[in-house]
């Protein structure tokens, strides 16, 4: 009898090891002190805010777990953004102006009752001197600890800025305004996860925190007096560690099992030169965290800028000029159901109809595919 | 469900209510040089925390220095150009901040190079 318990014992201990990762699963391999810490920052992420414990008084999400909750926190959600930047190449200064006078390119959707009092708006306005605005959707956040992990050399070994390999595909990195290198965002413009994280408090849910101690400018313009009722820093340095420890060891969604027909598809994902861009593996570096350290992850992107031609043109953004955009990680692709930085394709091969300027010969190749083919390799896609 | 609002209260309300604890007043930034107006000797640097961006406005007295990364070659206010990027010590006075010192480290755009 006590031979089949240990059997049974065994038999639950292998299947649950072999469980691929769930959206919203921690990184395998973590130590019990990691593993607290990524369930304690789950409860800061899924935490909703209001005004009293420092929400807004501009705002686009009352918690991180408003916008990225689908199917899990830590996911996507159907918000849309505006950002918004003045892009002038060929003048005296930087091509590119961010808006960093009045906190940055984000421009948040609501307000605090007591802002709308104070000054009778609904949201912050763009300023009129803006050359473009631009939608931004939700991205998930899975995996992002181990696109933090991979080593810049990895990164800029995969740049090509003058093309000098001549297959129509260059590849920027976009660097911060500190002159690291960038590599989170739909512009590539910021370096690090935990600077990410801290910089979206404030940004996303007007949450001051020890690394933005202030709420900013409304426009530019400072806050009305007895706006913002909560005394600043509005969460804690322990608050930001954990929340930052919960999106660095979440996991990528596991690739689920490839039919026949994704198999044909992965095969032609390569030939019609999607791999130029969607790098489908890159490895992490070394890491104070072991589950990060010298791990392939299959994130299918260079984390470099591309020039995308200028049908999505949107906003600059430090170096990306308005056409270029950081390659999208097609890692948990499967679970988006809008695609490309503002949503307007709603099918995967929509979002490949839409690639012009440097994914433009792959988007070729794709059309010129018989059907078959085209079907598999969206097949392949729907698995990753 | 209780047990669970509970948990989230006794993790949570401590992380929320330590608004007492103040961050230390900044007194060096390394960003991107915006602006530079050498007759008026001031000077505007981009940096900033994730997508959350500032623009710090300095005055620049007469005599602060002004030099390459570790102290190479001296320059001045007017070899600063935007893009450029920027190490300053600086404090905070009644009239705004005042730059104490100014290391120029490299440039935004360092393309492939190794960064600055």
């Amino acid at each position: 009898m006590r031979g089949a318990t240990w059997c049974l014992v065994l038999a639950v201990a292998v299947a649950a090891a072999c469980r691929r990762p769930e959206p919203g699963d921690p990184l395998r391999g973590l130590s019990g002190a990691e593993r607290a810490r990524f369930d304690s920052g789950r409860v800061v992420f899924d935490s909703t805010f209001t005004p009293e414990i420092g929400l807004g008084p501009l705002f686009n999400a009352d918690g991180c777990g408003e916008c990225h909750e689908d199917p899990v926190s830590g996911g996507t959600g159907d918000e849309v953004e505006r950002h918004a930047a003045v892009f002038h190449p060929g003048g005296p200064g930087r091509a590119c102006d961010e808006l960093a006078a009045q906190g940055g390119p984000v421009f948040q959707d609501s307000v605090t009752p007591a802002l709308r009092a104070a000054l009778g708006i609904d949201n912050e306005a763009v300023p009129p001197e803006v050359t473009a605005i631009a939608a931004r959707t939700i991205p998930d956040v899975f995996g992002f600890g181990l696109l933090e992990a991979v080593p810049d050399s990895a990164i800029l070994a995969y740049a090509d800025p003058a093309d000098r390999n001549g297959d129509g595909i260059s590849g920027r990195p976009n660097r911060f305004f500190d002159g690291r290198l960038g590599r989170f965002g739909r512009k590539a413009l910021v370096p690090a996860l935990r600077e990410f994280n801290d910089g979206a408090f404030q940004i996303e849910q007007g949450i001051t925190n020890p690394s933005v101690p202030d709420e900013g400018t409304v426009t530019g313009r400072p806050l009305p007096a007895g706006t913002d009722p909560a005394a600043d820093p509005e969460l804690s340095a322990r608050g930001l560690e954990l929340t930052d420890a919960f999106v660095r060891l979440l996991a990528p969604p596991a690739p689920q099992r490839q039919s026949r027909e994704a198999k044909q598809g992965r095969d032609v994902f390569t030939r019609v030169g999607c791999t130029g861009c969607h790098v489908p593996a890159l490895r992490t570096g070394d890491s104070p965290i072991r589950a990060l350290r010298q791990k392939e992850v299959a994130a299918y992107t260079d984390l470099l800028l591309h020039d995308m031609g200028p049908e999505l043109a949107d906003i600059c953004f430090g170096l990306a000029t308005p056409s270029e955009f950081r390659t999208e990680p097609l890692m948990g692709v499967r679970l988006m159901t809008r695609f490309l930085h503002d949503g307007r394709a709603s099918t995967l091969p929509q979002a490949i109809e839409l690639h012009a300027g440097e994914g433009a010969r792959a988007r070729d190749l794709f059309r010129a595919l018989p059907p078959a083919e085209q079907a598999a390799l969206v097949a392949f896609l729907k698995t990753l | 469900v209780r047990p669970l609002a509970l948990l989230i209260c006794c993790v949570a309300a401590p992380l929320f209510s330590a608004a007492a604890q103040q961050a230390p007043p900044h007194d060096s930034i390394r960003g991107a040089v915006r602006v530079v107006n050498v007759k008026a000797r001031t000077l505007e640097v981009t940096a900033g925390v994730g997508m959350a961006l500032r623009v710090f406005r300095l005055q620049v007295p007469a005599g602060v220095p002004v030099a390459t990364r570790g102290g190479g070659a001296t320059l001045t206010l007017r070899d600063l150009r935007p893009g450029d990027v920027v190490r300053v010590s600086y404090g905070a006075r009644p009239g705004g901040y005042v730059a104490y010192t100014i290391e120029r480290v490299g440039r935004m755009d360092a393309g492939l190079g190794s960064t600055p």
